[in-house]
């Protein structure tokens, strides 16, 4: 298909020139794949003549008379009868043997090793064998051979008479092999032998089918979309039934079972050309379903007409159709060789080949055109394939699972490799994200020691060159100190908990307060302070505390306080917990208008400024009010402190 | 005015400091409220006054131009068990409070505190009041956090055995790391507000490591060190 799709967008000459190409392609495989064939026909054949069981010649017994439709003739074994359906007056078949008692150290038995359809043996007049009673021994498809000990009181010494009644079932012909009468001992391992290749073989064969016919169904059931499966499945149980279901002896009441049986061999052939067909990945044609209709013809004929016409249509439709199929299948599996070259479709047209080769031999024999005393070899062949396809299908299977176990494997090592990769782009860019943190931070500390400290040491300088000696000189000193140690706290980590910074700023406060006599309350509302803010950073912490700071510097400086109080509390409006400090003086307050001396008014506004534009840049909400009674500075914390500067200009 | 002791002699106290106007500025202070103060500006004028007998408090800055004060403190616990020693601090920062601590230190001292203040806190001291700050306290306390979280590196800064701060003593850490008062810490853990000044120099004395020796044994009890 590929080939040809492949072909289509290309031009004239090059199909031409592609045409030798495919030609030279095709017979560089096709002609090895035959050769190998051919080999394989003959090392069949061969094999078939080397399995041929030996049977003890000593103890043969070949000439007979027989007695066919009230014709007495002289015959010698083996002997064809010719085709009947009727059970009465079966060919009758008359033979002599000398038995000495001086030889009978064991018993003597009769060994006949192939017979069809049935026979019945009596020796001296006495019955001694009915192979009627036994429903497998008379199936035409299997060899069965038959084995009877003659109880010694019937042998006489010397001469004593042997009688074979051959039943035949038509359309084909009646059979008897060599009729074999010996001691015990010399006859048991030749029976034997037949029965291991012809009756044990079959039935091993036939379990290995069900249970291969069990484990294909399952992975049909489990994988619908591949019927492949499920069509081998089928055939094999169809041949499990064939097998294992006794068949009729005429005259059967279950005639229709016959019937069943009959028609399981055609359809078993088409199942295993649509299997052929799947297996190789193509689509199976609708017309071929044509191939299940002389299955299907056998089978109703045989529900509605007795016997012997499904036989009659068995020979003359299901076997050529088994024929049909496996020429089929040989065509299927060499041009699956041509185009696929790989191991399946070899071992499968090497296996076609092998059951074609026992189908034509079973096909001369029956049409007597080589002689191998009737021995049918096609069914055991079949099995061997069935077999042998459900095993090479079991191994793929298995194939399959260790493939999709290293894609597994495969997936996994991607996975992880990705995983590493991932992990180290995530390195890389924690590394990006931390120097560019480290930068913030470096530029945040800059800032806040140029804000702070930077100003204070200038100012420290000033005062010194103009003169200025004492007071204003120590004020400027210790704001630049408390400056730096404001720097150096809030760069440790507090965890999120602004108490823990408001403590150092307390101890602080408190110091500072105490040559002024001036008395800090420390009111905490709740027992935990404020709530915990994981994502507060050291630069809300400056601004915080900066506020703070300014708040009762202006309640010292410019408000003659005698009292600060500051209050944590937190409050919940129903939107989370959020926190207020409170700052509250005695002082005698300041006009907020800022209409008054002009100096210190100014300095207080630019202060206040400052102070809201702090709060501004945490998502803080400052509030102030003032009057005669005192100064109180309210600052509402964010539910959430910014996670940038919120700072305006 | 002199300051005398439960024992009623003079205070005499050790001024180890090489910044000559700190020195002044601490000793005029503490001169004022009565003690008897001998200053040195180096280790070695430190070991020779000390020649002439223990004080009763040293003062020790921590940088001398001939070595460290952390020496002097150590020299100072082995040699004169009772002096109570204090660390003389520009900024009161952790790194070195903490240090002078594990070696024997059980105050620290402010270098632009206000003159009664020094001569408050030097009393408290030989009253059995350790001084600590809220910065102090918090980074004890966190330590004791990332002990308990076994976190595989040890955080920066000095090697702090918490190990042995029972719960009471960590809970007091938290009230002054919080900036509580004495007296609310106190009285949020039902306790004497007298009691808790001692329990500060119980926790300092607890993060002392005494020898060489027993900082090994520490270090692998708290599993910084694989033997």
């Amino acid at each position: 298909m590929s080939e040809i799709a492949a072909k289509v967008p290309t031009k004239a000459p090059t199909k031409a020139a592609a045409k030798p190409a495919r030609r030279r392609l095709l017979a560089s495989r096709l002609v090895p794949y035959l050769l190998l064939q051919a080999l394989i026909v003959i090392v069949t054949i061969l094999g078939l003549r080397l399995l041929q069981p030996s049977d003890p010649d000593d103890f043969a017994l070949s000439d007979f008379s027989a007695r066919e439709d009230g014709l007495i003739r002289p015959v010698t074994l083996p002997h064809f009868t010719s085709s009947r359906y009727s059970l009465a007056d079966p060919p009758f078949y008359t033979g002599a043997f000398t038995f000495r008692s001086a030889d009978a150290a064991s018993g003597w038995s009769v060994y006949l090793p192939r017979f069809s359809n049935a026979v019945e043996v009596a020796v001296n007049g006495v019955v001694m064998l009915d192979s009627r009673r036994d429903a497998n021994a008379n199936r035409p498809d299997r060899n069965t051979p038959q084995i009877a000990a003659i109880p010694t009181s019937l042998l006489r010494e010397g001469g004593n008479e042997i009688t074979v009644r051959l039943f035949v079932w038509g359309p084909l012909k009646g059979f008897l092999d060599t009729v074999y009468v010996g001691p015990d001992v010399a006859l048991r391992p030749a029976y034997e032998t037949r029965t291991l290749l012809f009756v044990t073989l079959p039935v091993v064969f036939s379990a290995w089918q069900s249970i291969l016919a069990v484990i294909l169904a399952i992975m049909w059931l489990m994988r619908r979309h591949e019927p492949v499966y499920g069509v081998l499945a089928a055939a094999m149980v169809l041949g499990v039934v064939q097998a294992f279901a006794p068949p009729p002896v005429p005259p059967a009441a279950t005639s229709r079972l016959a019937a069943v049986l009959l028609a399981s061999a055609p359809i078993e052939s088409a199942l295993i050309v649509v299997f052929g067909v799947l297996f190789f990945g193509w689509r199976w044609p609708r017309y071929g379903t044509l191939l299940f209709v002389p299955g299907i013809v056998v089978f109703v004929v045989g529900l509605i007409g007795g016997p012997p016409l499904p036989r009659i249509l068995f020979l003359v439709l299901g076997i050529p159709t088994v024929g049909l199929c496996l020429i089929l299948m040989a065509c299927i599996t060499a041009t699956a060789v041509v185009r696929r070259q790989d191991a399946a479709s070899f071992t499968i047209g090497c296996a076609v080949t092998i059951v074609l080769v026992c189908w034509i031999q079973d096909m001369l024999t029956v049409l007597e055109i080589v002689s191998n005393d009737r021995i049918f070899v096609s069914r055991l062949s079949y099995s061997a394939m069935l077999v042998a396809i459900g095993a090479g299908l079991t191994w793929r299977f298995a194939r399959a699972l260790n493939q999709v176990d290293s894609f597994a494997g495969q997936l996994v090592t991607r996975v992880r490799e990705a995983e590493e990769r991932l992990k180290a782009s995530f390195a890389r860019e924690e590394e990006r994200a931390r120097a560019a943190a480290l930068a913030n931070e470096r530029t945040r500390l800059m800032r806040d020691l140029h804000d702070g400290l930077g100003g204070q040491l200038v100012s420290i300088v000033a005062l010194s060159e103009r003169g200025h000696e004492g007071a204003s000189i120590t004020d400027a000193a210790r704001a630049a100190l408390k400056d730096l140690r404001l720097v150096i706290d809030s760069m440790d980590d507090i965890g999120g908990d602004l108490m823990l910074a408001l403590g150092s700023w307390r101890e602080r406060t408190t110091a500072q307060l105490r040559p002024h006599d001036i008395t800090l309350d420390w009111r905490v509302a709740t027992p935990q302070g404020v709530p915990l803010h994981p994502e507060l950073r050291p630069w809300h912490v400056i601004q915080i505390v900066r506020i703070l700071d300014e708040a009762v510097t202006n309640a010292v400086k410019h408000a003659q306080a005698r009292r600060i109080a500051v209050t944590i509390d937190t409050f919940d409006a129903g939107q989370g917990p959020y926190g207020v400090i409170s700052v509250t003086d005695d002082g005698h307050g300041f006009a907020p208008s800022g209409n008054g001396e002009a100096g210190r008014n100014g300095q207080t506004a630019r202060g206040l400024r400052n102070m809201r534009n702090r709060a501004a840049r945490c998502g803080a909400v400052l509030d102030l009010s003032s009057d005669a009674s005192g100064t109180r500075v309210r600052l509402q914390l964010p539910q959430r402190f910014p996670d940038s500067d919120m700072a305006v200009g | 005015m002199t300051e005398q002791g439960e024992t009623g002699e003079i205070i005499t106290i050790l001024l180890v400091e090489d910044d000559a106007p700190t020195c002044w500025r601490l000793q005029d202070a503490l001169v004022k409220a009565g003690y008897e103060v001998r200053s040195a500006g180096t280790l070695g004028e430190a070991r020779s006054a000390l020649a002439a007998g223990a004080p009763r408090v040293l003062l020790t800055d921590l940088r001398l131009p001939d070595g460290h004060g952390i020496e002097l403190i150590r020299e100072m616990r082995q040699r004169f068990p009772d002096t109570e020693i204090m660390v003389i601090s520009a900024l009161g920062d952790e790194e070195s409070v903490i240090s002078a601590i594990t070696v024997g230190a059980t105050g620290y001292l402010l270098k632009d505190a206000f003159p009664t203040d020094i001569a408050t806190t030097v009393r408290d001291l030989v009253a059995g009041h350790s001084p600590i700050s809220a910065s102090i306290a918090r980074f004890i306390v966190r330590r004791t956090q990332g002990a308990a979280q076994n976190s595989a590196e040890p955080p920066p800064g000095p090697v702090l055995n918490t190990a042995r701060l029972t719960p009471r003593e960590i809970d007091i850490l938290w009230g002054i790391a919080k900036g509580f008062s004495y007296a609310e810490i106190a009285s949020h853990l039902g306790l004497s507000k007298q009691t808790v000044p001692g329990h500060i120099k119980n926790i300092y004395r607890k993060l002392e490591v005494h020898t060489r020796s027993e900082a090994v044994f520490e270090a692998v009890q708290q599993g910084l060190i694989k033997l």
